[in-house]
């Protein structure tokens, strides 16, 4: 995408790529190291406000906020991408042989589809989770399923548009084959569209996950998410804000970073 | 009485007009002729004061009786126009389709220019408004006046339009492409119209179009624009027939015509005139492959088949009707593609709607080497045809035997007919990638499908320097030669070319004429050519049939259509054009 760019960045592409950046960087840095264990408890240190010691400042068990934000972090943006990963691939297969061969098998996938969509999200994750039992893996497995359906949808329009082209009549013409039609003479065509969902989806990953960790089905303690934080956080409000802010900051930073990133590249692109 | 001065017309820093100087007198239709993006419609809005904002006059001026409408550096004068448009000037666009609301009944947007202009009653309006539709030939005016644009058939909304244009009598009325949107026999009404308008009324009339043949029968004068400027202009005879600019030669020689005859054809026509002929028009003499001659003597429907005993056609389609379903039709391509003339199975017959016939017991062959031309209006089911041949619809009875590899075509729009997101060179590898998976025995070396691919790439005019681009990076003839590349490369024998150059300028449709009849010779193609202009199919085929409301009504060697039409119908798109 950067490639593209002789042109100059706009300020939304510098805005997004500079605070999802930093973001990144957290992550990444919070899987190797972290200024503090984000375990170790200290007696003497609980609810220390933000200090040069702690920047974020420390919570009810004394461990550095910080460093938790950063370990949060990571967990978060490594489920939301594998999510993402996950049902776009699914989205890309399912909605691209349903789009563009139709018949019975389109209507019962789009048949499910609504029938998933039908029920609130947060819902459904609950009880693939109350099958499944709690823990990582489940919570990327739960998501990506209710996250499939509408790369499903974005695709499957997008190939039913292209299926009729000229340039694809003209390549069945040629003899070719259904496959290589599919995969490498439509699937090209829609990646600018589906580049934005893709955007969108990761958004909205970032933001169900940390529910489902504050409402406490996610990532498990001692474990830290930024949900699982917040939820903490909640009983302190009053006497100790900063360790609600903290998480709740990183969040905002995190899918407004993302969303600006997304709107620079649409912009970019166009 | 209109005088445009030395007009520079600018968007951004790039000028569009450049320098241009017209001269309108009372009664006369001037033309303006030139290729897109020469600036002529640009021109004629900044006359009509519609131009986009983002437009600005950089130099010159337009008078209207002597009244300066516009001047470079003073601001627009949207009141000063206001009195002007609909009632001095009034304006005809292209598009009949979207220069209507579509959510007002016709009656009530003629009127409004009414409503706006004059102090007539409501009764006195509505009778006006009948008056001037029956004057533009709209016979059922009372019905057109309730109407919605989307009840009204193209011609008819042109005609609503123009009697919009026309209803309050203005002095100068500026119409831009007028006919283009339209079919050749609705085209040569407007036309007609459009000219008794100017003789009863004797307004001044500002004619915008790419069509010489056009400019030629209705105006006085005419304006060649290239680029941006004037390169030429004088009356329809000076311009016309002793061309002094090299552009404008260019261009009268592109323009495909009967008049200036076939090569071998050797029509001696009365009413060529000599100056056509002095114009240096130099024809590549086509040679007629043996098989040509004898395929075109079969022309006779069916019957005289058995007589000619040449080689075997490459296509024979027999009784063939098409049918086209309505609603949805969620049958994949692929499924389509397998039903390739088999009968509608017993199953098919009872239990499928059959749906609307489109296209009735069509009968034809089309021999080696031969090109066959398909014309019609639009909607008259050319392009059904071609598909009910090629098997992509499947919903047909009768037979369509094949006798070559893998038939291809050539679409209209070359933007919409190259993968955007390949590169030229993988577009062309891609038949013979698609042939060799299909076929082993055709397989090739990436090294051979390479230089496979660039021999063909030079055949079709391009150089190298194309191969690594996309087709974004092309011009609209340069993408419809990759087109055509594309479709040659596996030497299908047999093409179908549906309105190839319809998209394109005079001067590169001649181009991609001339590529066509070139690589035809070379590889010995048959090609069904289907198109709507009449001149096209003239210059490129040997045989033609004539189509109307799914019915093939007419058909015989070139020549003798033209010479000798048997249909009223066929007489009428001669006539047109």
């Amino acid at each position: 995408m950067k490639k593209r760019s002789g042109k100059k960045w706009n300020k939304y592409l510098y805005a997004g790529v500079v605070m999802t950046g930093i973001a990144v960087l957290l992550g990444v840095v919070g899987f190797f190291w972290t200024p503090y264990s984000t375990t170790a408890m200290s007696a003497t240190e609980k609810f220390s406000p933000p200090s040069l010691r702690h920047i974020f400042g420390t919570d009810n068990f004394g461990r550095d906020i910080f460093s938790r934000v950063m370990q949060g972090l990571g967990t978060t943006m490594v489920i939301s991408s594998l999510v993402v990963l996950f049902s776009s691939i699914a989205g890309i297969l399912l909605g691209a042989v349903t789009g563009y061969f139709g018949g019975i098998l389109d209507e019962a996938v789009m048949r499910i589809t609504d029938a998933l969509n039908g029920f609130p999200s947060i819902l459904l994750t609950l009880v693939v989770i109350s099958l499944l039992g709690s823990g990582r893996q489940n919570v990327i497995i739960a998501m990506s399923l209710v996250f499939t359906p509408s790369f499903i949808r974005i695709v499957r329009g997008e190939f039913i548009r292209l299926r009729d082209a000229d340039y694809i009549r003209r390549a069945r013409m040629m003899g070719v084959g259904k496959f290589r039609i599919l995969f490498i003479h439509i699937l090209p065509n829609i990646f600018s569209v589906f580049w934005v969902s893709v955007m969108i989806g990761f958004n909205n990953a970032i933001l169900a996950e940390s529910g489902m960790s504050y409402l406490g089905i996610g990532v498990q303690p001692p474990d830290a998410s930024l949900g699982n934080m917040l939820s903490d956080a909640q009983g302190y409000l009053q006497s100790a804000p900063w360790c609600a802010l903290a998480p709740g900051f990183t969040i905002v930073w995190l899918v407004l970073g993302f969303s600006l990133f997304s709107e620079g590249i649409r912009r970019q692109g166009a | 009485m209109i005088r445009i001065e030395d007009l520079s017309v600018a968007f951004g820093g790039t000028e569009v007009v450049k320098h241009v100087n017209l001269e309108l007198r009372d009664g006369e239709i001037l033309g303006v002729v030139g290729e897109s993006g020469s600036g002529k419609s640009v021109t004629a809005l900044t006359l009509m004061g519609l131009v986009s904002e983002a437009a600005r006059v950089t130099r010159g001026r337009i008078l209207f009786d002597n009244v300066v409408l516009r001047e470079a550096g003073a601001p627009f004068d949207s009141a000063l126009y206001r009195k002007y448009r609909g009632v001095e000037m009034s304006m005809v666009f292209q598009e009949p389709q979207t220069s209507l609301n579509p959510t007002q009944k016709a009656g009530r947007q003629v009127e409004e220019v009414l409503r706006l202009h004059t102090k007539l009653t409501k009764e006195e309006i509505r009778s006006k408004v009948l008056e001037t539709f029956r004057a533009v030939g709209l016979q059922e005016a009372e019905r057109v006046y309730g109407s919605y644009p989307h009840q009204l058939s193209g011609g008819m909304r042109q005609r609503v339009m123009i009697a919009m244009a026309v209803i309050l009598h203005p002095r100068l009325i500026v119409a831009d492409e007028p006919t283009t949107a339209l079919d050749v026999t609705i085209q040569n009404q407007i036309v007609e119209l459009l000219r008794r308008i100017n003789r009863e009324q004797k307004n001044a009339m500002l004619f915008i179009t790419h069509d010489l043949h056009l400019a030629r029968r209705l105006c006085h004068r005419v304006a060649v624009m290239k680029d941006g400027c004037v390169v030429e202009a004088g009356t329809v005879e000076e311009v016309f027939d002793h061309p002094s600019q090299a552009y404008t030669r260019r261009l009268v020689e592109a323009v495909p015509s009967r008049m200036k005859g076939k090569a071998g054809a050797g029509r001696k026509s009365g009413e060529l005139s000599a100056a056509e002929t002095g114009n240096g028009i130099t024809e590549v003499p086509r040679e007629v492959p043996q098989e040509r001659a004898a395929g075109s003597k079969t022309s006779e429907i069916q019957g005289s088949l058995a007589g000619s005993g040449g080689s075997a056609p490459v296509l024979r389609v027999q009784n063939l009707s098409v049918y086209y379903q309505d609603g949805k039709d969620n049958q994949s391509p692929e499924q389509a593609e397998g039903g390739t003339g088999k009968k509608r199975s017993l199953w098919d017959r009872i239990f499928r709607k059959k749906g609307q016939c489109v296209v009735w017991n069509a009968d034809f062959e089309i021999y080696p080497g031969e090109s066959l031309g398909l014309v019609g209006e639009s909607g008259c089911g050319k392009t059904s045809l071609s598909k009910a041949i090629l098997g992509i619809n499947r919903h047909i009875e009768g037979a369509v035997v094949h006798n070559s590899v893998r038939p291809q075509m050539v679409f209209q729009d070359p933007y919409s007919s190259l993968n955007p997101t390949k590169t030229i060179g993988w577009l062309l590898q891609e038949p013979l990638r698609a042939a060799g998976a299909l076929d082993h025995s055709l397989a090739m070396t990436r090294a051979d499908r390479e230089a496979a691919a660039r021999n063909m790439l030079r055949r079709v005019g391009m150089d190298e320097r194309y191969w690594g681009r996309r087709p974004s990076e092309l011009s609209g003839g340069q993408r419809q030669r990759v087109s055509i590349a594309q479709a040659l490369i596996t030497n299908p024998g047999f093409i179908i070319a549906d309105e190839p150059v319809s998209a394109l300028d005079v001067t590169i449709q001649a181009q991609i004429m001339e590529l066509f009849l070139k690589l035809q010779e070379e590889m010995h193609l048959a090609c069904l050519f289907i198109s709507h202009d009449i001149n096209v199919v003239y210059r490129m085929c040997d045989r033609i049939m004539v189509m109307k409301e799914g019915h093939i009504i007419e058909t015989g060697k070139t020549e003798e259509v033209f010479g000798n039409p048997k249909e009223d119908y066929t007489k009428l798109l001669l006539w047109g054009s």
